[in-house]
Parts: structure tokens; sequence; C-alpha cells
């Protein structure tokens, strides 16, 4: 009994065999029973979408049109923390590279913003979860390993509280007009929220409307990635609002931008 | 253990244990008002609207990051500095050591306040939102705090077997960096994905139950025998606790992630480990109840005893409780609710809150060479206001989480179950408010005790 009460035995038993005999149970089995999984990078995704045309990909082509100022300055926005780099005037056009750029800036915002408080990104197979997110009848797909085996998802972001719905089928639910005008203020669209607004995302172009910015632009494109490789939501199936710069909505914002100020 | 001869005062380094004490103190405020300003944000009726650097999911961040590293290293080291020289017998590695450690673990909570709010360089695992390239300097800091306490931790152990307290504080040094190292690096760097998720679940749960509770069960295994003037009751049942929580508590991670896209034997061998922990648990308590026993009506009076065994009460209910929600069958309705966000507060303010004030409380008038804290009203005050506060939080959030969870179940349109949630979450801001002004007033005692002029003496108090 004595050798079991020194701090060698302590340490070494307790301190670092225990541990490791824990980790091994916990993680690393479990890292290796899914080892088979590839890794895939934010190009690896982005190609992915454009390959299979998802609508990740034609939701960013639509932003880019939208939004065409905001489009010129995302592409001279440089960040370090992200790796994003500056992408030259001849290929600044939405592609593989741009698409990517925009998925990195924007899980780096979603991240530092702490959405990931308030959405889980997880459907789990119970509890009705399937028929709640996604498309009931197109798709009730539970999470599974391999979607989450990517740059984006390390560390993994299931998040461990649900204040908003879970996120992972996003793409399937709202259109681009929609959550641009939610993400300025959720109360435009959801009455009754307590999602705050964000509206440093956002900013005036040059006819006065309320436009995304750089981050802002990202952002949107990394929502709307969000369960596009699972989902292709039929025709008119999301829920709509009108290209954000459509007047109906730039009236709403500019109502709420009043309030919030 | 012996009075305060010029010997033991030569031992401790006062300064330390002040300075971290009151950095400990000074970020419990500041952690518990972030808490509060997030909850404004939940009722809706956040007053920082539009401002970026204090958008209210920073702010939570601030919140847990906070409490992790600003209130709690602070506070258990500033109580390790007192605890561990005095009962080992041997001073620390180092003075100047110490100091260094002091301001480069407030330099790192600065720049992790500062790179969260106005950087937005925050990371996504919970507990551990310090930008990542901070967390190899922290586990730097780890080892450090390892040599420091480590020495006369092993010089005493030269000599004869360790007193319980040491086991528990052992272990904790050699895990702590170990712990912060994997769950920062390793999701970041090398894992991905399901594998990511494995290793922050671990992460989440070994720094409360590698770090946090090891270091609180050593300092009460210390604390509790020398306030109460008699050993503990029975030194099996202190075998069998550290062991038990030493072989199955670092293997509870995954029940975070459950139903989740984690291999299911990770999660059933979680699921399995939790329950054996709440066995360990009750052992510990047992232990703790006993030793009591015959000195009960000391709690009356003995302010800083109160909180240490409300503090454990509170302690077995959270594992009570956790034997039941960590089962497939709970996780199905309580996952993602406030349910979980009540039992995390219990635990975290409700016992390790509670037993570091009452260790503080203890420590600080004989840190200024005072009898008694400045004022007996604000003792009993902040007690009872924070004690209540923290339970009426638990009770309110409890039943919120059932709601919300059986709200989506049944698929009702979200803002349902944020409307449903409403009444719950002003509840918890009002608790919010008690234990703040609780908070405030436990401060306010702490800096009259130290800034008296006169030797506050003890008034003799016969029992009523
Ligand atoms: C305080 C908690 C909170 C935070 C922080 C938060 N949200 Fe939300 N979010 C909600 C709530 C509640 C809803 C549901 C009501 C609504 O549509 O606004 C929601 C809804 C959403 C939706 C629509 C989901 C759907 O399918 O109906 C999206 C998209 C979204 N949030 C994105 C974000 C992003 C991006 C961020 C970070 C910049 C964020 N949220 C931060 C609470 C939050
Ligand atoms: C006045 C006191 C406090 C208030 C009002 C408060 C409030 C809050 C709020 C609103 C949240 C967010 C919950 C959510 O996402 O829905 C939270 C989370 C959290 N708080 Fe506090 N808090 C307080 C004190 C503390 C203290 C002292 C600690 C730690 C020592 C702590 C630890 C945590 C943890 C670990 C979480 C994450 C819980 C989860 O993920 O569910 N809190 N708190």
């Amino acid at each position: 009994m004595g050798k079991m009460e020194r701090f060698a035995f302590v340490a070494l038993v307790a301190g670092i065999l225990f541990f490791l005999f824990a980790d091994f149970i916990s993680w690393a089995l479990p890292m290796f029973v899914l080892k088979d999984i590839p890794k895939k990078s934010v190009e690896d995704l982005a190609a992915e979408a454009i390959s299979r045309n998802s609508t990740a990909w034609s939701d960013f082509k639509k932003l880019a049109r939208y939004y065409p100022e905001t489009f010129k300055k995302f592409c001279q926005y440089e960040e370090s923390f992200s790796g994003a780099k500056k992408i030259p005037e001849s290929e600044c056009k939405p592609n593989g590279k741009t698409l990517a750029k925009a998925l990195r800036i924007g899980h780096r915002w979603y991240v530092a913003e702490g959405c990931w408080n308030c959405h889980s990104q997880m459907v789990r197979p119970v509890s009705n979860e399937t028929l709640r997110f996604g498309i009931p009848g197109v798709s009730n797909t539970v999470s599974y390993p391999s979607e989450y085996n990517n740059e984006l998802q390390a560390p993994v972001l299931w998040g461990t509280k649900r204040v908003g719905p879970d996120l992972i089928r996003e793409a399937a639910v709202h259109n681009v007009g929609w959550q641009a005008a939610h993400l300025y203020n959720p109360k435009y669209t959801s009455p009754g929220t307590n999602m705050p607004p964000y509206p440093w995302y956002y900013t005036k172009d040059s006819k006065g409307n309320i436009v995304p910015n750089e981050r802002g632009l990202s952002l949107l494109t990394y929502i709307m990635w969000l369960g596009s490789w699972e989902v292709k939501p039929p025709k008119d199936f999301r829920i709509n609002v009108k290209a954000s710069n459509s007047a109906k909505v730039k009236e709403n914002t500019e109502k709420n931008f009043a309030e919030a100020k | 253990m012996a009075t305060n001869s010029q010997e033991l005062q030569n031992l401790v380094n006062y300064g330390l244990v002040k300075a971290h004490v009151a950095m400990g103190l000074v970020f419990f405020i500041i952690v518990a008002t972030m808490g509060f300003l997030y909850s404004l944000q939940l009722d809706d009726i956040y007053p920082f609207v539009g401002i970026e650097f204090l958008s209210p999911g920073r702010v939570r961040m601030i919140h847990t990051a906070g409490a992790a590293y600003g209130f709690l290293v602070n506070m258990f080291t500033g109580l390790l500095y007192w605890a561990v020289p005095r009962f080992t017998g041997y001073r620390i590695l180092s003075d100047k050591l110490g100091w260094f450690m002091f301001f480069a673990l407030q330099a790192a909570v600065l720049i992790t306040v500062i790179g969260v709010l106005f950087l937005g360089m925050a990371d996504n695992v919970e507990w551990g939102e310090t930008p990542w390239w901070l967390d190899p300097i922290i586990v730097f800091w780890l080892l450090l705090h390892l040599m420091q306490f480590g020495a006369p931790l092993f010089k005493a152990s030269q000599r004869g077997p360790l007193y319980v307290a040491g086991w528990y504080i052992s272990a904790m040094l050699v895990w702590t960096p170990l712990v912060v190292f994997m769950g920062n690096m390793i999701p970041r760097f090398w894992a991905v994905g399901s594998g990511a998720g494995a290793v922050q679940s671990t992460f989440i749960h070994d720094l409360v139950g590698l770090y946090v509770t090891p270091v609180a069960w050593g300092l009460m295994y210390y604390f509790v025998p020398v306030i109460m003037k008699k050993p503990m009751w029975s030194h099996g049942l202190s075998l069998l606790g550290f062991w038990g929580l030493a072989f199955f508590y670092p293997m509870n991670g995954v029940h975070h992630f459950l139903w989740s896209p984690i291999p299911m034997f990770a999660q059933y061998s979680a699921v399995f480990a939790t329950v054996a922990v709440e066995f360990a648990v009750t052992s510990v308590l047992i232990n703790f109840m006993m030793t009591l026993r015959g000195s009960a009506e000391q709690l009356k009076y003995n302010v800083p005893l109160r909180y240490m065994y409300t503090g454990a009460i509170f302690y077995w209910i959270t594992c009570f409780q956790c034997a039941f929600h960590v089962t497939l069958t709970f996780q199905k309705v309580i996952h993602f609710t406030d349910w979980v966000t009540g039992h995390a507060h219990l635990i975290m303010f409700g016992t390790f809150g509670l037993w570091v004030l009452g260790m503080a409380e203890y420590i600080w008038p004989r840190l200024f060479r005072k009898e008694t804290m400045y004022s007996k009203g604000l003792s009993e005050g902040a007690y009872w206001l924070l004690m209540i506060g923290v339970l009426s939080m638990f009770f309110d959030l409890t039943a919120g989480g059932l709601v919300q969870g059986f709200d989506w179940i049944g698929l009702n349109p979200w803002i349902d179950s944020v409307n449903f949630s409403k009444p719950f979450w002003y509840f918890r801001s009002i608790a919010g408010i008690m234990m703040i002004t609780g908070l405030l007033m436990y401060a306010l005692n702490f800096w009259k005790t130290a800034t008296a002029k006169t030797g506050l003496s003890a008034e003799l108090r016969t029992e009523t």
C-alpha cells in the first residue's frame, strides 16, 4: 500500500498509464476505425461542390451576381488567421479558388462569432430529428462520419447546445435572400427570435443599398454550403425571400437598421 | 497541523497566495457578469445590440474560457500555494518562478479576451476557446506548474507515503498539461470530423475531471480535516475514491456526444465508465459525511466549512443526476437543451465555485494576520445568496430543458421552443443577479478584511 501513496507511482500509473488507456479507448480506437475515410481539404470541398453542381455552387454564383461590388473587394480581402489570400483580378469570378476562400473565411467567422454555441451541426437518429431537419421524404439522413471528414470540421462543430435549430442540413431550408436578410436582422424573417443581429457583416454599396461585406458574403456562402452535399432541394422548395437587393428586403432591413441604432 | 508559527509562515509565500486568490475573485465576478450578459441575449433584452466586439456569442466564449483559465486556474493555484507547502512541509520550487507564472497567467487570460472579443480568433473547442496559437504556451505554463508544485510533493514522498491530498494533486499536475495538449492540438492538426469530436469530448470532460475535480478534492482533503481538527473517517475509502476516479474518469468524455457519428463502442464504454464514476464519487462523499459526524453543529457558525459541505452535497446531486442522463434514453430528450447547462452550473458554480469560496474565506484572514473576516453579515449574506441562486438556477434550467426537449421531439415550429423557454430564461437571469450580488458582497468583505486597520478579533460564540 505504501507504494501506492508515492508521487512517482501516482504520477506514472494514474497520471500517465490510466490517461493513455482512456485516450486509447475514447478516441484513438474510434479514429482507427474511421481511418479509411479520406480527409478533404477546403479546395477538395469546393471542387466537389462544383463538379456535382450542388446548391452550394449555384448559391455562390448567385451571391457573386447579387453583390458584384462586394465580390470584387472579397477577391482583394486577406486574412492571415484563416489563411485566405488575395486573388488576382483575372481569376476573380466564381470558381474553385474563390469558393474555397469564401468557405475558409466564412467558417472562421462562424467559429469566431460563437454561432456554434446556439446551433448544433449534427442530426441524431432519435427524437424525430431526421423529420425536423432537412427535407422530409427527399433527404432524411442521420449525420454520418464521412460528411465531417474535412478541414472545416477540425475541431468538429457538432456543438453542445441548441437555442436555434441544427444547421447541418440548412442548405435545403432557406434561399440566399432569406439568409442575407436573416443574418442582418433575424427579427425581420423570424419574429420573436432571440438570435442576435449581425450588422457588421454588412455595408452600403455605391447605390446606398445595404449589402453583405466581404466577411458577410463568405459567411453566407458557408451557411449555404452546410448540407449541400447531402440534399438537393426540389425547385422552389426553399423558404424564399427575393434577391436581397429587392425593394422589400431593403425597406425592411433599413427599418430594422434604424431600430438597431 | 501546527499553529501559525514563524516556521509555517516561512513555508508559504503569502504574496503569491494573495495575488492569485484576489485575481481569481476578480475574474469570478467578470465571468459571472459575462454569463449574465449572455443570458440577457436569450431573454432578447441584450443591451449592446450591434456592437461587434460585444457580440453575444463572443461574450459567451469569454464566459466559459474565462471560467476555466481566469477564475478556476487562478483560484486553485493560489490555494495550492497555501496548501501544498503546508501539508508536505517543503517550500515550492521557486518564488521567482511563481511570480513569473502569475503574470504569465494573467497575460494569457488577457490575450484570450482580446483575441476572442476583438480579433475573432476563437477556437471552437468548448472550454478551450483560447486562440490555438496560445495553447502551446498554456501547455508550457502547465509544465512549469508541474515543477513548481511537483518539487515539494516529490521531496515529501521521499520521506514516506503522501497524504491523500498529495495523490490527487500529483496526478492532476501530470494530467493537466497532457489534457490541454490533447484537446487543443490534436483536433486542430491531426484529427478531423468524428475523430476530432471524440478528442474534443474527451477534452471537455478531462478538463473538468482531470484538472478541476482532482485539484478540488485534493484541497478538500486538506482543508476539511484542518478546519474540523480531526482526521478523515476512512483511509480505505480515500484510496478507493482516488483510484476509482483516476481509472474511470478519463474514459467518460464521449458521453458528451452520444448518438453522434462516433463509433458506438466508444459511446457505450463512456456510458459504462460514467456510471462507474458515480460509485467512486459516492465513496468519497460517504467518507466526507462520516468525517462530519459529531461535528455537524460547526456548520451553523463556520461559513467556510458550510460552503464546503454544501458544495459536496451539490456534487453528489450532480453525479446522481449524471448516472441517469448519461443513458441513451435520457439523452434523446435532454441533449442540446438547458438541462445540460443546469447540470454544468450546479457542478461548476454550486460545487467548485462554492468550494473555492469557502477555502478562500478560510485562508484570507490568516493571510492578513486577522482573526476573522470583517463582517459576519456579509459573509452569511453572500453564502445564502450564492447557494439559493445556484440551486434555483439549477431547478429552473432542468425544468426548462425538459420543456425544450419534448417540444423539439413534438416537431412544433422552432420558434415555439424559444417562446416556451423565455420564462425559464428570465428566471435564470434573476438567479444570476442573486449570484452576482452574492459575489460582490463576498468581494467587499474580502476588501474590507484586507484593508482593515486594526486586527479583527474573533468573538466567542456560544452555541444557541
Ligand atoms: C443566441 C443564440 C443564437 C446565436 C448566437 C446565433 N443564432 Fe442563429 N438562430 C437562433 C435561433 C433562436 C433561431 C431560430 C429562429 C430564427 O429563425 O431566427 C436561429 C436561426 C438561424 C438560422 C435559420 C435556421 C433554420 O433552419 O430555421 C440560421 C441559418 C442561423 N440561425 C445562422 C446563425 C449564424 C450564422 C450565427 C452566427 C453568426 C447564428 N445563427 C448565431 C439563435 C442563435
Ligand atoms: C452569475 C453567474 C452565472 C450566470 C448568470 C451564467 C450564465 C450562463 C449562460 C447564459 C450560459 C449559456 C448557456 C447556453 O448556451 O444556453 C452559461 C454557460 C456556461 N457557464 Fe455559466 N453563468 C454563471 C456562472 C458560471 C460560473 C461561475 C461557471 C464556472 C465556474 C460557469 C460555467 C459555465 C459553463 C461550463 C457553461 C457551458 C454550459 C453548456 O455548454 O451547456 N458559469 N452560463
